[in-house]
């Protein structure tokens, strides 16, 4: 006998372990896929893009769906982006090394990992009762909320990542510091915040309980954002549960988008990445 | 200035007076007193630990950017004091211009890099900026190897080359002093020899101080040398004096690498 033949043998055993159990996530996952782009095809057409939603027997669309979707998560970007940029730009520079800032960065940590139906009750509770109704607006804050920690999350350790000295060397050629970060911190961060950035727009765009409880949903056309607001995810939900053959293919197709769209956003994000790199 | 000083004459250009440093309650820099001469190289040396980096960045201040440390004593320069609170560090830190270990390209085209703190000076005339970014690279010996790609990524750069981009930087704004914080220690012997043959050309247009572990380097391109030992100034002295005839028994022994 070999002496090492026995901590080989655990070797493979292990290995062995650990390639099962990764095939068997992996696996659970294609099938997810495979049920999704197989049903999803099928009831795939240009209609559901440009129709409105029609009764069960009718050929409808879910038209106003993906353009309220579309609005709500611009809204949300137009608020979160900033706020989360700003917020890890402070983390990381301004209130770099401070008690605050770490307590902030463990409190982002938790609120990434809060399930976002608490921040759907919550935006409830402050944007649609009060209003005397579901809007648009609320749903738009609660996406808002789900994103602002992410983007302040990812753009904190993007740059913490750029090294100290290249701030010293701008410093040190008299420039104030605000513009060492304007224009040298983050430029070289730049792809990373981006992607930090597409990833929490691919995180939002896939979200459905928070909408259930803020902008509801709307059958119509709909883009005043007074008014409950139509999205793709809670229209799935709706369909899906629905005993019409139509909607329930509908509901498959509008996944099959939204998968692809949110594929599209975390390809696009780790493109980024490799050009800044290469 | 119409003639040039003969080098005994070289005026003090700053003067360090009973300069003190802490980083907390830790005393590092202890009652340094020297000057630094115009137009000439002077070099700190001495062990790892003994404060000579910690000198340099007091010239700019560097160590504001961190909190809890605080100085005492004078460091004058042009008739004032700058270690004084109400010091403006954006005026004095482009007056001083610090070139560090690492090589320190900013993301941005080598033309870019060079017009950076032009900018920060509010000189934005076109061609007046032209003029200076060549102008700068050329002291900084890089002109003809990088004139045909000025728009390209700084970062394309070889390590001795973004070493000698940083240096032209810090020369574009026109600085009266350059910090040299062992700047060579991170190149190629060539590459090393390169920035040495250019400080000792730039001599003529500023006055450099030169934190260096390589005491060759000191004892050939050198005017002025500083040995420090923890914290302390063990003697100052022209180049040659420090290595061929020094007062102190210390910086005998140091020189001749007994210690360090």
């Amino acid at each position: 006998m070999k002496p090492h033949s026995g901590r080989l043998w655990v070797n493979y055993l292990a290995l062995g372990l650990a390639t099962a159990c990764a095939l068997f996530g992996l696996g659970l996952l294609f099938l997810i896929l495979y049920d999704i782009v197989s049903h999803g095809l099928t009831s795939l057409s240009i209609s559901l893009l440009t129709q409105d939603p029609a009764g069960p027997l009718g050929r409808g669309g879910l038209k106003g769906a993906f353009l309220g979707q579309g609005l709500l998560t611009l809204m949300a970007a137009l608020v979160g982006v900033p706020l989360g940029v700003l917020g890890g730009t402070y983390l990381a520079e301004y209130g770099r090394d401070k008690k605050f800032s770490k307590v902030i960065i463990s409190l982002c940590d938790l609120a990434m990992s809060l399930p976002s139906i608490v921040i759907g009750i919550f935006v409830y509770s402050i944007l649609v009762k009060p209003l005397g109704g579901f809007n648009g607006w609320a749903g738009s804050a609660a996406l808002a909320v789900i994103m602002v920690p992410l983007v302040m999350r990812t753009t904190e350790s993007m740059l913490s990542m750029v090294p100290w000295t290249l701030r010293e060397a701008a410093l040190a050629l008299g420039s104030p510091y605000y513009q060492v970060i304007i224009k040298i911190v983050y430029r070289q961060a730049a792809s990373g915040i981006l992607t930090g950035i597409l990833l929490a727009i691919a995180r939002v765009a896939g979200e459905t309980a928070p909408l259930m409880f803020t902008s509801f949903n709307n059958n119509y056309f709909e883009l005043n954002l007074n008014r409950p607001m139509p999205s793709v995810t809670v229209s799935i939900y709706q369909y899906a549960g629905s005993p019409f053959d139509a909607w329930i293919g509908q509901a498959w197709a509008a996944a099959l988008m939204v998968t692809v769209v949110v594929l599209f956003l975390n390809i696009l994000g780790r493109l980024l990445v490799k050009v800044k790199k290469a | 200035m119409s003639h040039e000083p003969a080098e005994a004459e070289l005026k003090d250009l700053i003067t360090i007076e009973e300069l003190c440093f802490f980083f907390g309650d830790n005393q590092v820099l202890k009652n340094i007193n020297m000057p630094i001469r115009d137009k000439s190289i002077t070099s700190l040396i001495g062990p790892s630990g003994c404060g000579k980096t910690t000198l340099l960045r007091c010239f700019n201040r560097m160590h504001d950017l961190y909190p809890n440390n605080h100085y005492e004593g004078r460091i004058r320069m042009e008739n004032r004091n700058i270690l004084d609170k109400g010091q403006d560090l954006i005026w004095l830190r482009s007056r001083l211009g610090m070139v560090f270990q690492k090589p320190t390209p900013f993301p941005m085209s080598i033309y870019d890099n060079i017009a950076y703190g032009l900018k920060l000076k509010k000189i934005t005339n076109r061609s007046i900026v032209r003029d200076l970014v060549e102008k700068a690279l050329r002291q900084a010996n890089l002109w003809t190897e990088v004139k045909d790609r000025l728009k390209e990524s700084a970062l394309g750069l070889s390590g001795g080359q973004q070493q000698r981009l940083s240096i032209a930087r810090s020369l574009a704004v026109n600085p009266l002093v350059l910090l040299f914080d062992e700047a060579t220690s991170a190149l190629d012997p060539i590459s090393s020899a390169k920035i040495e043959e250019m400080m000792v050309e730039l001599k003529k247009d500023v006055t450099m101080v030169v934190v260096t572990h390589n005491m060759q380097q000191a004892a050939r391109i050198s005017d002025y040398t500083a040995l420090m030992y923890l914290g302390s100034l063990v003697e100052y002295g022209e180049t040659n004096d420090i290595f061929t005839r020094p007062k102190m028994k210390m910086t005998e022994q140091y020189v001749a690498g007994h210690f360090g």
